[in-house]
């Protein structure tokens, strides 16, 4: 195991030189300025020759691939910058909000896993079943509906016209400190749209894993041995239609990813996602070249993460082979 | 002496699959023997001619594009019309053990042999406890010649021999009357075959109320521990006999059992000119009839079973014995 | 066949399924006919000008006058709301397009070429395929300053990824085939049979790749929208106006969000029925579904 890890840290590697380096590209091919960006609205009024000199200063003149390099070197030291946006350093927006971030999606995870494996042992039971029509079509539907949509939806309902859950942000407005009660409260709704917005998948992925399951030779040797229905369901289908879905989780990190950058937004939630957009709209370059890079990085743990389990779970593969 | 009533009487028993675009295929057409307790009935035919459907029928388990006719009495109860929850609560590992074919492939492979053992045991038995389903997996695995050491592994680590071995233990966990092996010597050699049969022939040795209906296309292997012998041609039972008067003198009476045993290697060793016919194209007549070297016009027509053959040229024996199934018939 | 069994009597075994593909084709043609009509057919019909400010009847609920409501400013939404589709799907179809255009070039080039290059393409591939596509695209647009025309590029830097794998994958077996062989021993070059054979056998699966892949353009560029990235408010796309209903939903009015929400979920329902209908007609055995 410990060499499929190193192997995959190995392969990271030349896969974030080349993201990080596409960045700087990207950002030397845009009419992104960093002067007028760091200069703000002084910029308009500043001469060339003050220009100039900032340029010179910020060490901007200079081709991009130095940049990039300068850059890399104190990435890996921990100095990833200073973000205007913020007024703070960058690794200090990571980490304040990191936390709050891996909170949302944990919680949003495990839910979409459970709720969807429910469903598609469910659905896979009785094919063709009333209950398979139905939750096959709500996981289309809800496949086909965006995020922020059902977010805004759910703060109606819920926050607006039931009353139960706030509709944003990480504590009570009125409140001056982050009690555990509130966080969870807040989290709620949320995680309850990220979830939402996950399940899809996992229903559709686990319902056509214990289909297939059940209709094969294992199954039918434990149904021979006269084993009740729901044990032959959970024991042997479910175990066996799981293991595709177990080794394709860690490749959602991506759609997870992406969802919350869009829930955060919506709710206010103070995580780096959030924090990504605040970027975007304000062209904090350090701050979105930091955060481009995390969340490679985290896509590629995901799919460390997808082979890890895969070879621990599937007693056929041995982990030194893979 | 009267002896005790069969185990299971299977009668007019048919089995078609619908296939898409209404095309029908008689899998099994007509079937009818009986397997009485103490005794080991081989079912045999080549690849193809529906032997592995039959036993599914027997069970319950055949796919859902399938339609039934006919009658698998099993005591008091119709196998064929007895609804799911019948077969899953009362025969199923209970009444009839299926020791199925490629026995590695139907367990679960993430899982141990002795996790799945041990399931089986509690659910036919009622054994409760970590300890005594502990016990209890090693007794049933020794039952079967499985080494209890083995008992850890997953299927895919089993060799042939030990899966056959893991399948019969499973089988027997139950304490089944009556035995199905479904085509138990495939992928063993001749050694393993020969001492594969063997145990199986010693389970229902042990306890004269046990059968065994063991569903083979190996001769060699009928030969050496059958009692009777039934076979089956594209679909239909065209032979219903004792074995020794089958294997030895004076020998089968349908052509195509004579062919049959003709074309093992220590004997003849000529095999049937031609291949049998696609189950969903079946001639009128004699489903035989294109490869026997005995057929005539009267073939066109399907002969029945009748006495113990289905043939309208049977070969005759020299000495018309007063063979047991035509008294019992 | 003589059926011997005449007079038997036969039980089913199991419930035999009904097939749903029937049912799926309908109801996906049905939305699909809903979205083609609403897209070409209302605005010519309608009397209103979308943009007619009403500002006495504004953020009125579904009324028989305006069936989808009213806006913040008093614009009929059910108008609002066909324009904007009108846009998303013209932004999502040139996004899609362009994509297609840029990873058939791609793929078709690794798949062609082969040796280093391929593998130098697919690491390539796989680097920017690690990086999540709305992210990509919000940096993209960041950098480039909200428009029409970063928007477009934006959704096609990040999905002409699965189109070049497809299209290298499917060079790469067509270049086993006999009739390649052919020409390469006939004298063409490489270029030749690149594009006389091997461009043509690919078409039609870039092509379908194209057409599933416009809802998912659509989703994109509405989600930049939203995050006040992407189109500018005057050409006002569904995700725009998702976002400026954010401040009226606070108040209770529900039908400015709702709306151009289902005018999104409409066509993506029904390209992906038909998509699954179509992968199912031509290859009956693969899990049509699971291509998510």
């Amino acid at each position: 195991m410990g060499r499929l890890v190193a192997r995959r840290a190995l392969h990271a590697v030349p896969v974030l030189l080349v993201v990080t380096f596409g960045v700087f590209a990207v950002a030397a091919a845009s009419p992104f300025d960093p002067v007028k960006a760091y200069a703000g609205t002084a910029a308009l009024g500043a001469d060339q020759e003050t220009l100039d000199r900032l340029r010179e200063n910020l060490g901007v003149d200079r081709p991009f691939t130095a940049r990039w390099w300068d850059w890399l070197t104190g990435a890996v030291t921990g100095d990833l910058g200073h973000s205007a946006v913020m007024r703070q350093p960058v690794a200090e927006v990571i980490g304040e909000r990191l936390v709050w971030s891996t909170l949302l999606c944990a919680v949003a995870f495990t839910a979409a896993v459970l709720l969807g494996t429910l469903l598609g042992v469910l659905a896979a039971r009785r094919p063709g079943s009333p209950t398979d029509r139905t939750v096959t079509s709500l996981a289309y539907t809800l496949e086909a509906a965006p995020v922020f949509w059902i977010a805004l939806l759910a703060i109606w309902l819920f926050a607006l016209k039931l009353d139960v859950l706030p509709a944003g942000g990480l504590t009570d407005t009125a409140s001056e400190q982050v009690t555990a009660q509130q966080v969870l409260r807040h989290v709620l709704l949320p995680a309850g749209v990220l979830a939402v917005s996950q399940l899809p998948w996992f229903t559709l992925y686990v319902r056509q894993g214990v289909g297939d399951a059940l209709a094969e030779d294992p199954v039918r040797g434990a149904r021979a041995r006269g084993l009740a229905e729901r044990t032959v369901l959970l024991g042997h289908a479910l175990r066996s239609g799981l293991l595709p879905v177990l080794t394709l989780i860690g490749s959602r990190v991506p759609e997870l990813i992406t969802g919350a950058l869009l829930v955060e937004t919506v709710f206010s939630w103070p995580g780096i996602a959030a924090a990504t957009v605040t970027a975007a709209t304000a062209v904090d370059f350090p701050l979105l070249a930091a955060l481009t890079t995390l969340a490679t990085a985290a896509v590629l743990a995901g799919n460390l993460l997808a082979d890890l389990l895969y070879g621990l779970t599937d007693p056929r593969v041995k982990l030194s082979e893979m | 002496m009267t002896r005790p009533g069969p185990l299971l009487t299977v009668r007019g028993l048919s089995v078609r699959f619908l296939m898409p675009g209404g095309r029908r295929i008689a899998a099994v057409t007509d079937a009818r023997f009986e397997v009485a307790p103490g005794e080991c009935l081989a079912l045999i035919g080549e690849s193809g001619c529906g032997k592995s459907v039959l036993a599914s029928a027997l069970l319950g388990l055949l796919p859902a594009n399938t339609e039934t006719a006919g009658s698998a009495r099993l005591g008091d109860l119709d196998l064929l019309t007895a609804g799911e929850r019948t077969l899953a609560r009362t025969v199923r590992g209970r009444r009839i053990g299926l020791i199925p074919q490629s026995p590695a492939a139907h367990l679960t492979p993430l899982r141990t042999v002795r996790s799945q053992l041990e399931e089986t045991l509690a659910e036919l038995t009622g054994v409760r406890g970590r300890a005594a389903l502990r016990e209890a997996a090693e007794r049933a695995a020794q039952r079967a010649a499985f080494p209890p050491d083995h008992l850890d592994r997953h299927p895919h680590q089993l060799s042939g021999g030990l899966a056959q071995r893991a399948a019969t233990a499973l089988a027997l966990a139950g304490d089944p009357p009556l035995l199905l092996a479904d085509e138990p010597t495939t992928g063993l050699d001749r050694p393993l075959v020969e001492r594969t049969v063997d145990e199986l022939r010693r389970h229902i040795e042990a306890d004269r109320d046990r059968a065994l209906l063991m569903i083979t296309h190996d001769l060699a292997a009928a030969e050496r521990i059958a009692d009777r012998v039934a076979v089956m041609y594209a679909g239909r039972i065209v032979e219903l006999a004792d074995a020794a008067a089958f294997f030895g003198t004076p020998g089968p009476r349908h052509p195509y059992s004579r062919g049959l045993l003709d074309a093992l290697p220590d004997r003849a060793f000529t095999p049937i000119p031609g291949l049998p016919p696609e189950l969903g194209d079946l001639p009128a007549g004699c489903a035989f009839a294109p490869r026997c070297p005995r057929a005539d016009t009267s073939c066109t027509e399907l002969p029945p079973l009748a006495g113990s053959v289905a043939c309208h040229h049977p070969v005759r024996p020299p000495v018309p014995a007063a063979t047991p199934e035509n008294a019992r018939a | 066949m003589a059926d011997t069994t005449a007079g038997a009597v036969w039980r089913p075994h199991g419930t035999a399924r009904r097939s749903t593909h029937t049912l799926r084709l309908r109801v996906s043609a049905a939305l699909m006919g809903v979205t083609v009509l609403a897209v070409l057919l209302v605005p010519p019909l309608a009397q209103l000008d979308q943009q007619a400010v009403d500002l006495a009847a504004k953020l009125q609920p579904p009324t028989w006058a305006h069936p989808f409501g009213t806006d913040d400013v008093g614009r009929d939404l059910l108008l609002r709301c066909v324009y904007g589709l009108r846009v998303s799907l013209l932004v999502g179809v040139v996004a899609a397009l362009t994509a297609t255009v840029i990873g058939t070039a791609v793929g078709a080039t690794a798949g062609a070429l082969g040796g280093r290059t391929d593998r130098a393409v697919m690491r390539l591939v796989d680097a920017v395929a690690s990086v999540p596509h709305l992210l990509l695209g919000v940096f993209i647009v960041a950098m480039f300053r909200p428009g029409v025309w970063p928007v477009v590029i934006s959704v096609a830097l990040t999905h002409w990824l699965s189109t070049a794998r497809i299209v290298r994958a499917e060079i790469l077996s067509l270049r086993s085939r006999p009739c390649i062989d052919a020409a390469v021993s006939g004298g063409a070059s490489r270029w030749r049979v690149a594009v006389r054979h091997l461009l043509p056998g690919v078409l039609p699966q870039a092509g379908l790749a194209a057409v599933l892949m416009v809802p998912h353009a659509m989703w994109h560029e509405s989600a930049l929208s939203f995050l006040g990235l992407g189109l500018p408010t005057h050409t006002a796309s569904l995700g725009t106006l998702i976002q400026t209903a954010r401040g009226s939903l606070l108040a209770g009015d529900w039908w400015p969000t709702l709306f151009p929400g289902l005018f999104l979920v409409v066509p993506t329902l029904a390209v992906a029925g038909l998509a699954g209908v179509w992968r199912e007609r031509i290859n009956p055995r693969r899990r049509s579904e699971l291509m998510l």
